[in-house]
């Protein structure tokens, strides 16, 4: 799995490539810990390039997503594969999650 | 076919039948599904399909080697699967005292929604066709209809 940012105006671009499981959720964790604590507001994560999703990855998501939003930050997820983002809508999360089709759309979609 | 346990269809159809056992580390979960996906090449099965089974094959696994075994690396678990004509079946046993898979929170409920754990078990609810636990809980069987 690999992870990088970059910034897009205002917005924190994640790239994940890779699987996101229980493998590799602490790894993702402890990054997005380094976020929480710089109080990142506007953050997508693009998955375009995320071939796999467990529980434990949702449940890493869930975390990052709560962490977020003591702080008032925002976290849009991009480029979900249709599989991936059926996961998101079974287990009801696509609730929770403000789920956009493409990178562009969610980087403008950021108030 | 209705009402159809995967042990049964298991024992049904023996020449399909693998078992293996994993030592109850994180690693070997991946193991573990590569190993029953590498069993599946032959049956061209769409990728659709093989996520799901990859899925709820690493979900069993993870319950087990985690909550049943409690990474403890001397306990195994114990993985058989086979496929009967359309029927792909798995068994997944760990050595643990079980657990109450009655009462499992449902993780889709607003309550549940923000918390970790509960959604191993509601994935494979959904993605597979029949899932069945023993009475003492450390035995899941599955069934997918490919």
């Amino acid at each position: 799995m690999k992870l990088k940012f970059e910034n897009r105006g205002d917005v924190s671009v994640c790239y994940i490539e890779g699987e996101v499981d229980i493998n590799t959720a602490p790894s993702i964790k402890k990054t997005f810990d380094k976020i929480t604590r710089e109080k990142s507001s506007k953050v997508a994560i693009n998955f375009k390039d995320v071939s796999y999703v467990d529980s434990s990855g949702l449940a890493t998501l869930v975390e990052i997503l709560k962490n977020m939003r003591t702080y008032g930050g925002k976290l849009k997820l991009t480029n979900l594969s249709p599989k991936i983002k059926s996961l998101f809508e079974i287990t009801k999360l696509d609730k929770l999650f403000d789920i956009v089709s493409q990178e562009e759309d969610a980087i403008s979609s950021f108030a | 076919m209705k009402n159809l346990e995967a042990s049964a269809f298991l024992k049904n159809d023996e020449s399909m039948d693998a078992t293996f056992e994993v030592p109850s580390e994180i690693r070997y979960i991946r193991k573990a599904s590569e190993r029953v996906l590498k069993g599946l090449v032959r049956r061209r099965l769409n990728a659709s399909v093989l996520f799901d089974i990859r899925l709820c094959v690493e979900e069993a696994v993870r319950n087990a080697i985690v909550h049943g075994n409690g990474l403890d690396k001397r306990l195994p678990v114990k993985v058989t699967y086979g496929i009967d004509g359309k029927r792909f079946g798995i068994t997944v046993e760990d050595k643990g005292r079980g657990f109450n898979y009655k009462r499992v929170p449902d993780p889709t409920k607003e309550k549940n929604i923000w918390r970790g754990g509960g959604r191993g078990v509601y994935l494979i609810n959904y993605l597979m066709d029949r899932v069945e636990f023993n009475d003492k809980g450390n035995v899941i069987k599955m069934v997918k209809y490919i």
